[in-house]
Order: structure tokens, then sequence, then C-alpha cells
């Protein structure tokens, strides 16, 4: 190979996509270059043959494992937290960035939640009661007034409580300022109301007393108390909560 | 979640061959390629949108991949297993014609950082312009020009001693 031969990436590149590449007449002129590319094809052909099959199975079971996906880029999944049946949510595939310019639309309380859903090519805020695609990608981001003890969940109309944020650990996320939630999450298409809960509580405040409260507010299950449940009682003086409805439709 | 399965197993299919071939270049054996080309893929199918990015996806796979295999060639000569991997080839290139023959430079290699390890098979072994390399890892030019440098300058201080 001469030091103007191309690298093996630019013969991958030409493996895609022959006519978007330069390629064509330098591998009509060096038979080494050739002789390289045809190799790289006959490969090819033989993953497809021989590695595929005797792979792929592991591979889809790789993919379909949350467990994997949560601990890329700081995804965070929805933690099912009633034993793992049922799962109301999953973690699915990353959205983008929620745009810049949604802080303070919640209002000036102390504690703000906005939901961004990523049915489209870029994120969109979802406002309060909204029809959402029902396996819709979702991210979070928070606006605080002032550090706290975060805890973000979600309820749905069979009275399941999904621990959201974090995902791990006892108290909450001690959080600093308002931010972007790290990660994102995906409904898990099964329609009816499901309400995404922010909790901020001025000291570690334990997952099993925000759950707690949070189930003992919503009552009965059914959709319509999760519809009524904007407010959260029985939490330790001084928390913060903000929350948000989406109706997922199929 | 079967739509999640079956999404996986067509982007293996269509970015499969890039893996392996990539790992049978480094590793140089069918059998270790094929297991690399699954772990690899394991890797990648974790950001599974960054998979269907047509654009972008190539210098992520190479990059992820050679650093797989190297970390394997590496790890396998630590342990002393059965399978230890050909001495990688290198390309002529007037850059690096005084340098040691290729078994020296595989043992050099694992004295450096990953980065540093990509950098070097990327010129050597695989031909790649400075800027194409810089391009893959996300690094400026300058530093990809700094870290060949570091490790020809070791090479060499190797080959003076030797």
């Amino acid at each position: 190979m001469t030091a103007r031969c191309p690298s093996d990436l630019a013969l991958e590149r030409h493996l895609l996509s022959p006519e978007g590449t330069a390629l064509i007449g330098h591998l009509a002129a060096c038979q080494d270059c050739a002789a390289r590319l045809a190799t790289m094809q006959r490969q090819g052909d033989d993953f497809l043959r021989f590695v595929y099959p005797a792979t792929v199975e592991a591979v889809e079971a790789a993919a379909a494992r949350p467990s994997l996906a949560l601990a890329w880029r700081r995804w965070f999944a929805l933690v099912p937290a009633l034993g793992g049946a049922a799962a109301l949510l999953f973690f699915l595939a990353r959205p983008q960035a929620p745009p810049d310019d949604y802080l303070g639309t919640k209002g000036g309380g102390p504690l703000g939640l906005a939901v961004f859903v990523q049915d489209g090519p870029s994120p969109r805020l979802a406002r309060d009661g909204e029809p959402v695609p029902a396996a819709a990608a979702l991210r979070f981001r928070v606006r605080i007034a002032r550090p706290c003890h975060l805890w973000l969940l979600s309820v749905d109309a069979r009275g399941q409580v999904s621990r959201l944020y974090p995902t791990a650990g006892e108290g909450g996320a001690s959080v600093e300022q308002s931010a972007d939630l790290p990660g994102g999450a995906v409904l898990d298409g099964q329609p009816g109301p499901e309400r995404i809960v922010a909790l901020c509580a001025p000291a570690p405040l334990g997952w099993a007393a925000a759950e707690s409260a949070v189930r003992a507010s919503l009552g009965a299950p059914g959709p319509d108390s999760v519809r009524r449940a904007a407010s959260i009682g029985g939490l330790p003086a001084g928390t913060a909560q903000d929350s948000l409805l989406l109706e997922k439709k199929p | 979640m079967s739509e999640h399965r079956s999404k996986a197993a067509e982007l293996y299919r269509t970015w499969g061959p890039a893996v392996y071939r990539r790992c049978l270049r480094i590793l140089k054996d069918q059998e270790a390629a094929k297991d690399a080309t699954q772990e690899v893929f394991v890797k990648l199918i974790r950001d599974m949108s960054k998979l269907e990015d047509r654009e972008t996806v190539l210098p992520w796979i190479y990059r992820v991949a050679t650093n797989h295999c190297l970390n394997q060639r590496r790890n396998g000569s630590r342990r002393g297993e059965d399978f230890e991997a050909p001495p990688l080839e290198l390309v002529a290139s007037a850059d690096h014609d005084t340098l040691p023959d290729r078994l020296l430079v595989q043992s050099i290699l694992s004295r450096f950082d990953a980065t540093t390890q990509t950098v070097a098979v990327g010129v050597l072994v695989d031909g790649m312009e400075q800027e194409e390399v810089a391009v893959v890892l996300g690094l400026s030019r300058r530093t990809v020009a700094r870290k060949l440098a570091r490790f020809l300058d070791l090479a060499r201080h190797h080959v003076d001693r030797s």
C-alpha cells in the first residue's frame, strides 16, 4: 500500500456508499487496494454467513435488557417500584436535548417540572393533561429555588408508582440548581393517564416515604384518581412539589 | 420490546460486517474476531440511535472496535492465554521507516493509553491520515500529532537501547 492508498475506514465508507466516495478511480488503478476491498467484501460475507447467525441472539438479548441501556451516557430508566411485573415504563432511546427557552413556563413556585416529549424531529414541551403517544420518549428538567433532595416518580391508573430519578440510593438526588435531569425515558405503550411527579425536600427523603405519600394521595387506583392527584399530601414540611399529567394515547 | 430486538438485529446485520472486519484486522483470528464482534456490538447497541445515524456511525464503530480489540490483544497476552494475536502489520510510510519491527511496536503499544494506541494503530497499521484519526477520536490534529510523536519517540528509544 502506498501513502496515497485509502485507509480501512475510507474503504468501509466506500463499501457503504460507493457512489459517495472518490475512490473509484484509485481502486481501478491500484491492484493492492482492489484486493483489499475484495477481501473486505469476503469478510463481510463471512460475517453474514457464519458470525451473524451464531451471535445475533446475544445481541438482541442485550438490546432488550434495560440494565444495559441504563448505564449508558447517564440515562436513567423508569424503574417499576412494584416488583417489576407489568413494567410501567421502560428505557428505550435517548431523545434530543430539550430547548433552552422553557424555564418559567411552570410559574414561579419553589419547584418547576418540565416534561419534554420526543415525538417529532425535536423535543417539545408537554402541557398538563396533553395527549401524547403511549410510547413517547421523555426528558425532564427541573427548576428549583434552592438546593434540595429531589425525587422524580410516576404513577399510573393501576396505582403503580415508578421510581424515575434517582434510580438508585435513598434520600433522593441532591440537586444544587435547576438542571436537565440526566437521561430520559420512554412510556410503556399502555394507554391511559400517567402523572409525573417531582418532589423536592429540604432534607433527605426516603423512597418509601415518598412512595407512600403518593399512594395515599392517589387513593383507589384508577384513571380519575391519577387525573385528580395533582397535589401530594403527607410530605415533610418544606417539601416542594410539582406534577404533570400525560394522557397516553395509542 | 420485540420491536427493539428486531431493530437491534437489523442494525447488527447492517453494521456487524464493519465491526467484524475491524476485529479481524486487529485480532487476526476468526474465532476471536467473532467473539469480539459480538462483544463490541453489545456495547454499540446501548446507543441504538447513534447506530441509526449513517453519517457518523462508522468512525464511532471504528473507535469502539479498535479499543476493544486492542484490549483483547493486551489482556490475552497478559493472561498468557492460548490465543495470542499475531503481530499487527504496519503500512509503509516515510514517517516510520526507521521504526523497529512489528513485534517491538506491539510491545510498545501496551505502554500507552487507549487513545494513543488508537492513534498509533490508525496511522501505522491502518494507514490513516492524522486528520482522519483526529475526526475518529474527536481530537485536534495537533493532539493526534503529539500523541503519535510520543509513541514514535519511545519506539526509537527502544531501538536505540537494543
